[in-house]
């Protein structure tokens, strides 16, 4: 009986023992496994600090194809309808802390290559008002900055895109947007000479590379806009810009925009560009949504000439041209998916010659009227263009538009007055055959332009 | 030619008339998308509303108020649900896209809730503490008046309305790193219930089974915690209207429903759900 006493004793301490051993190994897994969780919230931890970075990247971008046809009877090398790429852009934009951004946008359009937007913008932080603008980024005003993929026609008014060739600029820019008032200022100091060609005496463009400046003159550009509500009827934007700034002279004259006078000018010398506008945008929430926009611009603008190494040729002089253009848009939509859309503009590159005038030897005030300077003293180029332009969108899903745009051109015609010759040009079809004459300004040459275009965002 | 000019004047000016004058009917099946804030009130109204409106079919949908506008711009909602005021870069998208600057109805207010653990020691906290908190510049509650432990963060998306109302007049500057994100408001107040030491931000609606904080506007004022009373004078110091936003004026079945969220009926509802009525 003692020893199955003590037996059962050896068996309920031996149970114990055993019970002990499966606990501490029940905590040491407990404790594992608490390890490995904890681990795994580590790594969860860094991989959600990793994707918070990645977060602050974002890619959008868009694509346009579309079908064109000129109706125009000349297009040089070019076919009178093709397909093409307007747009293949990507947008990178990194914000790399609060009230830090960095924007990279190159084009990848087939041929041409090229990089858009390269800049980083700077928020202050006591006020949030200010921001400071550096690098490569769209000139302040109004279309230049509406962005191509949202535009209600295919391409930019004539005026605006004369006056600002590629829309974007190399330099510095300081806007101001109070967080009370609906107003907004925007001050930028630019090189000057995007996108303009300046040709030498050999013809060559020495602007082309046009990452620096060309000259030591800065140009100012300023905006201000203001938002004024109009209850439930909708919202009047209304502003102004002005662009005022200069080129540097390598002719040893300079035109003024009537021909009239002849100035000497020195190589080097600021030939000034300037001008100012006016702009409105009306949205009215009427009959499912309805704007109005427009804006004027007029002022002075400089091209640049040449000064000749040799008699003949003869230098091309610097030329100061008087402008005036404006453009008008009605934009309707037509329900969620559909937006209807027309535009008139109008671009006169010279307020100081009428068609009448073009080529006309009597407006040659008291100047040798040699054959190469009389040339230069008017040509199709003061000629005023004036665009109807009428688009249909309809937004296929978020992501793509369907754009059917016709665009009716019209030229300021020469005059055909006695004494005054018709001013014509020669041009050359398709089969290689040089049509004479075939292009008379002192009629509507055709340049009209039908453009189907899919553009895919995302 | 002179005659081709009066045509081609002729024709332009119709094709103006026409497309001028052309514009949709209201649909009779309205969606809404956005603030996860809101979402539990939308969807209220949208059940009591149909129940008596049977031949309108009301969808509600959350996301977030980015979201929401997001689909109001790009035409997948007919109402925007937000927690905040649509940003300016929002109107402009809205007036390319539609010609319009969209229009704003406040249908309830909410106090934005601070939500702690119901075993938290903390029990008030001020403006500048709680944005210090959720910077990252106070990570131990023991220096707010709590335990000796590191201070757990959570929070919501960017695309949250909530967010960015809270980072605007709150935080005031970035989120610490370490606080962790949630996709709704009802995340948030889970993530607070299961941990001791969390602290977390939305809706006063959501706010059950956890302790909320009194929030003091500064050092020197008197903490209030989020009720229709303080909400409604204006002491409880983090107060927000909730906002539907919509393209254009309404009309039709989009103006009855507008209405009667407005309504006293409507806003008994935003009662009954435990958000704060607009009058």
């Amino acid at each position: 009986m003692k020893k199955l006493k003590n037996l059962f004793l050896v068996l309920i301490t031996l149970l114990a023992l055993n019970v002990r051993a499966q606990d501490q190994t029940q905590a040491e897994k407990l404790s594992e496994v608490n390890d490995k969780v904890n681990g795994l919230l580590e790594r969860v931890a860094t991989d959600e600090a990793d994707l918070q970075k990645l977060a602050k990247i974002k890619v959008s971008g868009y694509i346009q194809a579309q079908y064109q046809n000129f109706e125009t009877p000349t297009l040089l090398s070019k076919s009178q309808n093709y397909f093409s790429l307007r747009r293949v852009r990507v947008k990178f934009t990194y914000e790399a802390a609060d009230g830090v951004k960095f924007v990279l946008q190159p084009d990848f359009a087939p041929g041409n290559l090229s990089l858009k937007d390269a800049y980083v913008v700077v928020n202050e932080h006591w006020k949030k008002t200010f921001s400071l603008w550096a690098g490569k980024f769209n000139r302040p005003n109004y279309e230049v900055e509406y962005s191509s993929s949202q535009r209600e026609l295919t391409e930019r008014s004539l005026v605006i895109r004369t006056l600002y060739p590629g829309e974007r600029a190399i330099g510095a820019k300081l806007e101001y947007n109070p967080l009370t008032v609906p107003i907004h200022f925007q001050l930028a100091v630019l090189n000057g000479a995007d996108g303009i060609a300046i040709n030498n005496n050999a013809g060559v463009n020495i602007n082309a590379a046009d990452n620096i400046d060309y000259d030591n003159s800065k140009d100012i550009m300023a905006r201000v806009t203001y938002n004024l509500p109009l209850g439930s009827f909708g919202g009047l934007d209304f502003g102004a810009h002005g662009y005022f700034g200069s080129l540097k002279s390598m002719a040893t004259t300079t035109y003024s925009s009537d021909y009239s006078t002849v100035k000497t000018a020195n190589i080097g010398d600021k030939i000034g560009k300037n001008w100012i506008g006016g702009e409105f945008q009306l949205f009215a929430d009427v009959l499912g949504g309805l704007s109005v926009k427009g804006e004027y611009i007029a002022g002075k603008n400089a091209s640049i000439g040449y000064a000749s190494t040799t008699a003949i040729p003869l230098g091309v002089a610097n030329f100061q041209n008087n402008f005036a253009g404006y453009y008008l848009y009605l934009i309707k939509n037509l329900g969620k998916k559909n937006q209807f859309a027309f535009r008139y503009d109008y671009y006169d590159p010279n307020t100081d010659i009428s068609g009448k005038d073009i080529m006309n030897p009597s407006n040659v005030k008291g100047y040798a009227a040699t054959a190469n300077l009389a040339k230069k003293m008017s040509s199709k180029s003061d000629l005023a263009t004036s665009t109807f332009g009428f688009a249909f969108h309809h937004y296929f899903d978020d992501n793509i538009r369907i754009t059917a745009c016709y665009e009716i051109v019209q030229n300021e015609k020469v005059g055909t007055t006695a004494g005054v010759s018709n001013y014509t040009e020669n041009y050359t079809q398709n089969d290689g055959q040089v049509v004479l004459k075939g292009l008379d300004y002192s009629k509507v040459v055709p340049q009209n332009v039908f453009t189907l275009r899919v553009q895919a965002k995302f | 030619m002179k005659k081709l000019n009066v045509l081609k004047s002729a024709i332009i000016a119709v094709l103006l008339g026409v497309v001028c004058f052309a514009f949709t009917a209201a649909p009779e099946r309205i969606t809404v998308k956005g603030s996860d804030t809101l979402v539990i009130l939308a969807q209220k109204w949208a059940e009591v509303y149909m129940k008596t409106n049977t031949g309108v079919s009301i969808q509600v949908t959350g996301g977030g108020s980015g979201v929401g506008i997001s689909a109001l711009i790009n035409g997948a909602t007919d109402i925007a649900n937000a927690s905040r005021k649509m940003k300016n870069t929002e109107k402009d998208k809205l007036k390319a896209r539609y010609n319009t600057l969209g229009v704003e109805v406040a249908c309830a207010k909410d106090g934005i809730t601070i939500y702690l653990n119901a075993a938290s020691k903390v029990k008030e906290l001020s403006i500048a503490q709680l944005g210090k908190i959720f910077r990252g510049e106070i990570t131990n509650w023991k220096e707010v008046g709590g335990d000796d432990q590191s201070i757990k963060l959570y929070g919501r998306e960017n695309s949250s309305g909530t967010y960015v109302f809270f980072q605007e007049n709150v935080v005031q500057g970035d989120y610490a790193s370490s606080c962790q994100t949630l996709p709704g408001t009802a995340a948030v107040v889970n993530a607070v219930k299961k941990d001791t030491y969390g602290i977390g931000y939305g809706g006063a609606a959501y706010a059950e089974g956890i302790a909320i904080c009194k929030v003091k506007k500064d050092d020197n004022s008197p903490a209030f915690a989020a009720t229709a009373e303080t909400i409604k004078t204006g002491q409880y110091p983090i107060t927000r209207y909730l906002y539907m936003y919509l393209r254009n004026r309404p009309a039709g079945e989009m103006k009855k429903y507008i209405d009667w969220i407005l309504s006293a009926e409507g806003q008994k509802l935003v009662v009954d759900m435990g958000y704060f009525p607009v009058k």
